[in-house]
């Protein structure tokens, strides 16, 4: 079948709550999927990603705004006309129906021959690790298995789009990474458009093409892994992909290309400021935890002075937080050589690694 | 967000009936027939009542609310309702209690299983009637056994054990499966920090079971306020209660508009338990009954002493079920009861013809609404549960009237609005299978929603997902897993119409009789032998269909789906 | 394709079908009976051996039958109102339920047994009796009750049962053969019932609902209509019937055309064949110890001779219509809870 796009046009819904009177589940969100295109929805719960993916899957009907597939317009039709595979959190296996069951069950609805049936689903229940399970019932398999189930009922129907809502979030953490390369391999071996959610920001980039942050309704930002990795569009994004330092800075100078930032008292060159920023602004860095590095106080004079308050060692790395004036900073340091540990309480100079740190504009409250 | 996501969402406009025509269609008829079958006879009950020459009055009602009689026969009414809630709910405790945590073998859980049962299908007097043969003045067991003479049996005192015997397997039923859930895990934690038995008793398991011993009693609560038939009998003249006199008034007074007014009467506190138990109780079950089996107690929560205490207890109420029980049985088989013990069919004789077009009837009636209320329950359950339309909550509130309502009030209604055209039922065995369907379709709609709280809503989004549509969806996906919940329904529905008469009574007719009022009759004719052959009659077809419909339920019940628990629960 | 839409239609469907069912065949006569089934059901059957015409019927105390034809007033379900103490067909009269009818007995009745209009008419006579239980008299050595003064006896203290005056004809009747008694002096009547109060175990809701107690020794005696006396005897019950010396009185059994019957022809035959020897004549072949009302009629041998030295007389219809209501008040008020 030839992959299809999805296309959220600025689409909004409304619900009432109890408590919090009408809350905005998604307000002018705009998503494009490119055919054949793995696309997460990322962000906490509550911010309106299975919302988006219920709009698209046509279990939710949007207020506002409209929902293509393959360029049509899909707002009004019910979500048994889309042909979508949707995998959801709890896996939704038909308890009285047997795996061979559940499976066939999108096929005959849509009343192919029984050959056909059994023979294809034997064929995806061979693709997902699962041959010979047909005569099972659900309560009969582990989590795993269940969710493998779950993505061979949503791929057998030859759905033009794939929707996952969290599927990975019921098992356990070995299973959930071995679960979602899983998932990605197959997708790429079937090119089927694929539109993802989740709150784990790690799976997201495990298995995405690109990413959707969502906050509070809208999505924040759109990019790869390492866009948002190391071009955060707001300290949000900053704080939810990776580990960060937020710190206050000064533009002390800005050229066409970069300029000069102050920083813990030290003076920084940075590549790139945020457009319009002037000598004298306030500024932030994103300074993220390989970004710096720790020096023996006495070799260098010149670089900012802390003191090593924690630290936990992992093996592969050495994790540290270092006070810093009044900054408190996570430091992660990776390849230490025995004995080159620093102690807790060991006087450090922080040196950044420079200068392409990303820098986000003062918020404005 | 998902949580948000329940269909409170407003449907806006009439997009919900374009976009779902088979929803729409659904709700349009169910709205038709609860307007015909709830609305409309209600209306017509409060315009008889309140409507007097074609203006408002309120003459006449005063004075029969005020008269002191009718004033002392409210408060019996609610008096005697608080007591046998207190003393039905204290006996389903204990029953439930020594069963789940008694450690008995199997074979004395089913006896007392099916003594417990024997009440709640047979028709409302039937212990009333024994009741008099062993403990009235010339009773079995007073004057023959303990040589009591003159003693009185009417009044309070035996209507209260009349009933709290024939209602406390509502609040065993209840209990159970409260008592069942309870981890007894959690007792044995309390145990091992050192708290003795009594004191997990009272501190753990008590606290874990007051909402279901709150809605046990408020169960129990209603049921005694509609019984007119056990008063009737046992009451006496010194401890009138509301439903029968409302009954009087009509049948004895020739006064509609008296009884009318007094059925209103019992509305007040009927209503007022039914909210107390939806809104108030519902909400504050701790232990959520899953169905998932807790296993077999540890044998340790309960002390030695205790257990036989609990034990002696139980087998001594279910003795006393099962002999009252036998006596009717024996009643039936004996030429007359109390003066000639010669054994004899003839009174089966006498019911299979003279009775049989009553039999036929009350089949044929019981037959018809089976299906249709467990039909009705289901439905309405599945809409009220699952779809947004508007007025789903008016929906649910008003399919739930009739169920709440006092039998009385309901079949005075009936009678009221059904006679004349424009909607000429009177006579017809529909106005019957209506007032069955609306009154205990209700339980088969209960039990449909609190299953389908137990069915995440994502089974049915998956089927539809798949390409199968909400009709598709309902009958493949949803229907096998709230089988139980249809099933149940429909027992409920054939039990109540095999054995009810509180409204019923007032919508037989020439063409359609049921049994439980020839018993009725016979009791007033002095044709013990009759009436008591009718009963026999009565539960033995009952327990044949309600053990067919369990046999078809464990046989149909697929791996994975819940079992239901209870065919009578709620 | 529409599983919903079935179901709506499934509902919906039985409600044609049983719609289609309820029609009525031509040549049946539809009735409510007061006379219980046992009684009622052959008389029909001899009704239908000599007319062919079949007799629909459903069986309701007076009460309730009377609470049903008001409450149907404006679309009739039956024809006849067959069977029940006069004072029911009384109070129905002023619903305007009956159509007036003078069948061909008619003129041959005497005038207790008929309504001057023909609202009804009687079919039968029913005296009231005392009713003891043997064994209950001898354990307490008693003699059968022969007088109402009897009754007051400390020996039936909490042992008699009796209809209940706001549910039952049989109450009204004695209520006033009571009055009757005492010369019409209402204070000493209730003087008397009140003084009999202690000695009442239970007022029953139907005018025979004492007797299978009496029979049984649950109640010691009471006060009934002989055909329910009788009926308790025949049944095997160690009973003895007697009668007060100071006399006691009898209620006519009446049967009436309902106004705007469907099937009116029918039900005037019915009252043809009720009003006259033929129907009363079958009272003895079938054990039903009613007196007949017709003079033509002679009162079974065995019947006679319980009623032999009996002093009966008749309750005034107009006396009893005038003041029933006030009676049974004032009987509620004064005796039922004082």
């Amino acid at each position: 079948m030839e992959a299809v796009g999805v296309k959220v046009e600025v689409v909004s819904k409304r619900f009432s709550h109890k408590v919090k009177g009408e809350v905005w589940a998604a307000r002018d969100v705009t998503l494009d999927v490119r055919p054949g295109e793995f696309v997460t929805m990322l962000g906490p719960s509550g911010c309106g990603k299975t919302t988006t993916l219920r709009m698209i899957a046509g279990f939710e009907r949007p207020d506002t705004g409209r929902v293509l597939i393959g360029g049509r317009d899909v707002t009004h039709q019910l979500a048994s006309q889309r042909n979508i595979g949707f995998v959801f959190q709890n896996y939704a296996l038909f308890p009285h129906l047997t795996i061979g069951e559940n499976v066939a069950y999108g096929l005959r609805v849509r009343n192919l021959p029984d050959s056909e049936i059994a023979s294809r689903v034997r064929e995806v229940l061979a693709l997902v690790g699962l041959a010979g399970y047909e005569q099972q019932f659900s309560n009969q398999l582990s989590g795993g298995e269940q969710q493998r189930v779950a993505l061979a009922r949503a791929i057998v129907i030859r759905p033009q789009v794939l929707l996952f809502d969290e599927p990975l979030s019921n098992l356990d953490a070995k299973l959930r990474v071995q679960m979602r390369h899983e998932i990605r391999e197959l997708q790429r071996r079937l090119a089927i458009t694929t539109v993802y959610v989740t709150h784990d920001q790690e799976e997201a980039m495990a298995v995405s093409d690109r990413i959707a942050v969502m906050n509070q309704g809208s999505i924040v930002q759109e990019g790869t892994a390492d866009d948002l990795y190391y071009r955060p569009a707001s300290a949000f994004v900053a704080q939810f992909i990776g580990r960060v330092n937020l710190l206050p800075a000064r533009v002390e100078s800005a050229a066409a290309a970069g300029g000069e930032v102050t920083v813990l008292g030290q003076r920084v060159a940075v590549a790139c400021l945020p457009t319009g920023a002037r000598a004298g602004d306030a500024v932030r860095l994103v300074l993220r935890p390989e970004a710096l590095a720790l020096r023996a106080a006495e070799g260098a004079p010149a670089l900012p002075r802390g003191t090593v308050e924690g630290r936990m060692f992992l093996g592969e790395k050495v994790e540290y937080v270092v006070r810093c004036g009044e900054a408190r900073l996570q430091v992660v340091s990776y390849n230490a050589r025995p004995g080159e540990l620093l102690a807790e309480g060991s006087a450090v100079a922080v040196e950044l690694k420079g200068p392409d740190i990303p820098v986000l504009p003062e918020e404005r409250p | 967000m998902a949580s948000v996501a329940a269909p409170e969402g407003p449907a806006r406009g009439l997009a919900w009936a374009r976009q779902d025509p088979a929803l729409s269609a659904a709700v349009l008829a169910l709205w038709l027939l609860l307007g015909l079958f709830v609305v409309f006879p209600l209306a017509m009950l409060a315009a008889r009542v309140f409507w007097d020459g074609g203006h408002f009055s309120v003459a006449g009602i005063g004075a029969i609310l005020t008269d002191r009689h009718q004033v002392q026969a409210f408060w019996n009414s609610l008096l005697l309702a608080t007591l046998v809630g207190l003393l039905g709910t204290f006996l389903g405790f204990v029953f439930a209690f020594t069963v789940a945590r008694g450690g008995l073998p199997r074979w004395v859980v089913t006896a007392i299983d099916g003594a417990v049962l024997l009440p709640l299908i047979s028709p409302p007097f039937t212990t009333a009637i024994a009741f008099v043969f062993s403990f009235g003045p010339r009773g079995l067991i007073t004057y023959e056994l303990l040589g009591i003479k003159g003693f009185t049996i009417y009044g309070m005192g035996s209507t209260l054990f009349s009933e709290a015997l024939t209602y406390f397997p509502i609040a065993y039923l209840a209990l159970r499966p409260i008592l069942a859930a309870i981890d007894s895990n959690i007792e044995g934690m309390a145990m091992s920090l050192g708290a003795s038995r009594w004191r997990v008793f009272r501190t753990v398991t008590m606290p874990l079971c007051i909402p279901g011993l709150a809605n046990s009693f408020l169960l129990l609560f209603a049921a005694s306020l509609a019984d007119f038939a056990t008063p009737l009998i046992l009451a006496g003249n010194a401890f009138p209660v509301l439903p029968t006199q409302a009954f009087l008034q009509i049948t004895g007074m020739f006064d509609l508009r008296g009884g009318a007014v007094l059925s209103l009467a019992l509305l007040v506190p009927a209503m007022a338990v039914f909210v107390l138990q939806r809104y108030w109780v519902s909400q504050r079950f701790y232990v959520t009954v899953t169905g998932k089996g807790a296993g077999t107690a540890p044998f340790e929560s309960v002390a030695p002493g205790v257990r036989w205490v609990l034990v002696a207890a139980c087998v001594a109420v279910t003795v006393v079920i099962a002999y009252l029980y036998a006596l009717l049985l024996y009643a039936s088989l004996v030429m007359a009861f109390g003066a000639n013990h010669a054994l004899t069919l003839r009174h089966y004789g006498v019911i299979f013809t003279e009775g049989l077009k009553a039999i036929k009837d009350t089949l044929v009636i019981a037959g018809l609404s089976m299906p249709l209320g467990g039909l009705y329950g289901v439905l309405l359950g599945y809409l009220v549960a699952r779809k947004a339309f508007p007025g789903r909550r008016t929906m649910e509130v008003t399919s739930m009237v009739n169920y709440a309502l006092p039998g009385t009030i309901v079949g005075i209604a009936y009678l009221i609005a059904f006679n004349d055209p424009p909607i000429e039922l009177a006579g017809t065995a529909l106005v019957i299978i209506a007032c069955y369907v609306f009154r205990y379709g209700p339980t088969g709609i209960r039990t449909t929603i609190a299953l389908l709280q137990q069915i995440d809503r994502s089974l049915e989004e998956a089927s539809e997902s798949l390409g199968a549509a909400s009709g598709t969806t309902f009958r493949r996906i949803t229907l096998p897993l709230i089988l139980p919940a249809f099933f149940a329904g429909l027992g409920v529905v054939f039990i109540r119409s095999m054995t009810a008469i509180s409204a019923t009574i007032f919508l037989v007719s020439i063409n359609w009789t049921l049994i439980t009022v020839k018993i009725l009759e016979n009791m007033t004719e002095l044709s013990l032998g009759p009436a008591a052959a009718f009963s026999v009659l009565v539960i033995a077809i009952v327990f044949v269909v309600i053990g067919a419909i369990s046999w078809g339920l464990r046989r149909m019940r697929a791996p994975g789906a819940e079992p239901v628990t209870s065919l009578l629960g709620g | 394709m529409n599983v919903l839409k079935r179901l709506a239609v499934a509902l919906s469907l039985p409600v044609l079908c049983l719609a289609a069912l309820s029609s009525r065949a031509a040549d049946t006569v539809n009735v409510y009976t007061i006379w219980p089934e046992n009684w009622a059901r052959p008389m029909f059957q001899e009704f239908e051996k000599a007319t062919g015409i079949k007799v629909n019927f459903v069986r309701f105390s007076s009460g309730e039958a009377l609470a049903r034809v008001i409450a149907e007033k404006g679309n009739p379900r039956v024809d006849v109102l067959f069977g029940g103490p006069v004072e029911t067909h009384s109070a129905g009269i002023k619903e305007g339920i009956f159509e007036s009818y003078k069948p061909p007995s008619f003129a041959k009745l005497p005038a207790r047994f008929k309504h001057p209009d023909g609202q009804w008419v009687a079919i039968a006579d029913d005296p009231l009796v005392f009713m003891t239980n043997a064994k209950f008299l001898q354990e307490n050595k008693l003699k059968a009750p022969a007088s109402w003064n009897d009754l007051l006896n400390p020996a039936y203290k909490n042992m008699l049962q009796m209809a209940d005056a706001r549910t039952s004809g049989t109450a009204v009747t004695r209520i006033f053969s009571i009055v009757e008694v005492n010369g019409r002096d209402e204070n000493k009547a209730f003087e008397y019932m009140k003084k009999l109060r202690p000695n009442v175990q239970l007022y029953t809701k139907s005018g025979g609902g004492g007797t299978l107690p009496v029979g049984l020794g649950q109640a010691g005696g009471g006060i009934f209509f002989i055909v329910d006396a009788l009926d308790t005897k025949a049944k095997g019950y160690d009973v003895v019937i007697s009668f007060p010396k100071e006399g006691i009185g009898t209620a006519a059994e009446a049967i009436a055309l309902i106004k705007g019957a469907k099937n009116p022809e029918l039900g005037r035959k019915l009252i043809d064949w009720a009003t006259s020897p033929a129907m009363q004549n079958t009272f003895a072949t079938h054990k039903i110890n009613f007196l007949p009302a017709h003079p033509d009629v002679k009162v079974e041998p065995s019947l006679a001779e319980v009623l032999k030295d009996a002093k009966i007389f008749p309750i005034d219809a107009d006396y009893a219509g005038a003041n029933r209501k006030r009676m049974v008040e004032r009987w509620i008020a004064e005796v039922l809870n004082p």
